[in-house]
């Protein structure tokens, strides 16, 4: 518990700054839902006539001037590749910065232990998560009660929303996860790969939906399975693959304490 | 080995190399040395001779190969985190949380021992005049050291391990810093102070190992290590000056020097340094005379 207060108040205000920006941003565009609402319909037909891009974006499935399809199509992608960064930068800084920042030999040598020091972190890591994700959503409720979207919300709005959201969360868990592992591994904080590779799993998304010949990456990359358009449209997620992501979690946060446990720690 | 209660620390031909797939080197090599109770214990070399390797091989941040350390009588790699509760330790490097306040610093690391420290730790703090409401960014280095020896001592280890402890402290406060250390001492604590400055040694500790390039070249009381009969020359042979370390029967020095035109000569101890580099070149077997 004193290693998770401690990790909560070392993060903090990463945590606000990234929940406040994106949070915002979500909140902007629900805004702006209601003031576009004449145009919508244009808009959607012209965002269904782009070919492969509207493939990859699944906007050829959805109807961009309801709500729900302005909300997976805008506000998803957005909170997608937001979520997916701050777990990324999280899990990359978590374990690392302590030898970067020479605190490596103060926290080693308090009796905690390495297990417990690696689960603190990782459980920090979770936390902050969720945290993000909680202050996220308060900011898209306020959007959506300015949008007029909010009373009365139709049940497989709800429904959908709420698959999405915990499957973002098991997205973010999966990317934050591998970023621990090779925060575990690094004695420097490794953030740009970090974001590189947040960005390039979602590039891998969206060329497995158009090439078929990549259609395999759809096992690599956790946008897949967390995809607002594919939930918003199918009214679920597809539990193979958020199998194979919350799997990968696992393996990953079980890798990074047998390598921690084991490795030398710088000064 | 031994399980010995008598020692508080004992290492056992222990050996830590270091390197992967480019290539391997021992950092340190071999090492058998044994601290008593109450001792405090001073550990001698260089940069890089393999002080720090031992000690945080000793602290579990190192993974060792081969050998056995024991502290307070356990098994520094199975019972790490008993051990940590009991010994107190001060890294080189004071480094912490630049964001935080000292006494928050001060007061994680009593929490994670589980104790309330708070009345050892103002006493400290008040003797080595710690700002606590200071952010760590805002401290030099010698103030961060202050907070590393708060930190290692305000739980009142049975182990103190010090790693250049005064590096980056006034004299003023390195006095009062081997003050704090005596008066631990005195209450049983048992310090191993790791150190290249040999005056501090000679000064403040018992008993002391000299290490160089991994292997301990040398382990005895101060007292033994400084009363032996190793002199300091120095002469004037021919117009020119020269000083060496000798180390032999006085009779054979006099014999040797007999045969030089010394114009002046002064037999002094020589300084723990030059014993230091004496008892080195000893090891090495390069002669029982620098020149």
């Amino acid at each position: 518990m004193t290693l998770l207060i401690h990790e909560w108040k070392l993060n903090i205000k990463s945590l606000l700054i990234w929940s406040i920006c994106v949070g915002f941003s979500c909140f902007g565009c629900l805004c702006l839902f209601e003031g576009m609402e004449d145009t919508m319909e244009q808009m959607a037909d012209a965002y269904a006539q782009m070919g492969a891009f509207s493939t990859a974006l699944g906007l050829d499935r959805i109807n961009v001037s309801t709500m729900d399809g302005f909300f997976a199509a805008e506000v998803g992608l957005l909170y997608a590749i937001g979520g997916a960064m701050f777990a990324a930068m999280t899990g990359a800084c978590m374990v690392s910065k302590e030898e970067e920042g020479h605190t490596s030999e103060f926290l080693n040598t308090l009796p905690l232990g390495r297990g417990h020091i690696i689960g603190g972190k990782y459980a920090a890591m979770l936390l902050l998560i969720l945290m993000y994700n909680v202050i996220c959503i308060l900011w898209e409720v306020a959007g959506f009660l300015v949008a007029g979207a909010l009373f009365p919300i139709e049940d497989f709005f709800l429904e959908n929303l709420l698959l999405f959201h915990g499957a973002q969360l098991l997205m973010q868990v999966e990317i934050g996860s591998v970023c621990f592992l090779i925060s575990a591994i690094c004695k420097r904080k490794q953030t740009g790969a970090a974001l590189g590779l947040a960005v390039l799993l979602y590039a891998a998304d969206l060329m497995c939906r158009v090439v078929p010949d990549l259609e395999g990456m759809k096992y690599v990359t956790p946008y897949y399975f967390s995809n607002a358009t594919e939930i918003f449209v199918s009214g679920k997620v597809d539990m193979g693959m958020a199998g194979i992501g919350a799997a990968a979690a696992v393996l990953a946060a079980g890798g990074a304490v047998w390598i921690y446990r084991r490795r030398d720690l710088a000064a | 080995m031994s399980k010995s209660t008598d020692h508080a620390i004992e290492i056992h031909e222990f050996t830590k190399t270091y390197g992967g797939i480019r290539g391997k080197h021992r950092g340190v090599n071999q090492i058998s040395l044994t601290v008593k109770r109450g001792d405090i214990f001073g550990f001698l070399g260089p940069n890089g001779a393999g002080k720090s390797t031992t000690i945080r091989s000793m602290l579990g941040l190192l993974r060792f190969q081969e050998g056995e350390i024991r502290l307070l009588g356990m098994d520094a790699v199975k019972e790490q985190r008993e051990i940590l509760r009991k010994v107190g330790y001060m890294p080189s490097e004071a480094m912490f949380y630049p964001s935080m306040k000292v006494k928050d610093v001060i007061a994680f690391a009593a929490k994670a021992r589980k104790m309330d420290c708070t009345r050892e730790a103002e006493r400290i703090c008040s003797l080595l005049e710690v700002d606590r409401e200071k952010r760590i960014e805002q401290l030099s280095l010698g103030n961060r050291k202050k907070v590393s020896i708060v930190c290692a001592m305000q739980h009142k280890p049975e182990l103190l391990i010090l790693d250049e402890p005064t590096s980056g402290l006034d004299p003023l406060m390195q006095e009062a810093f081997f003050q704090l250390i005596l008066e631990y001492n005195r209450q049983g604590t048992t310090c191993f102070l790791s150190s290249h400055v040999l005056s501090e040694v000679k000064t403040y500790c018992r008993n002391a190992a000299m290490i160089k390039e991994g292997v301990i070249i040398k382990r005895d009381s101060v007292e033994n290590l400084t009363r032996s009969n190793a002199r300091r020359v120095r002469l004037v042979e021919d117009g020119e000056k020269k000083e060496f370390v000798y180390t032999g029967s006085m009779q054979e020095l006099i014999r040797k020097l007999d045969q030089r035109k010394v114009e002046d000569l002064l037999i002094e101890e020589p300084s723990l340094e030059e014993l230091f580099m004496h008892y080195y070149e000893q090891e090495k077997g390069e002669g029982r005379e620098e020149q």
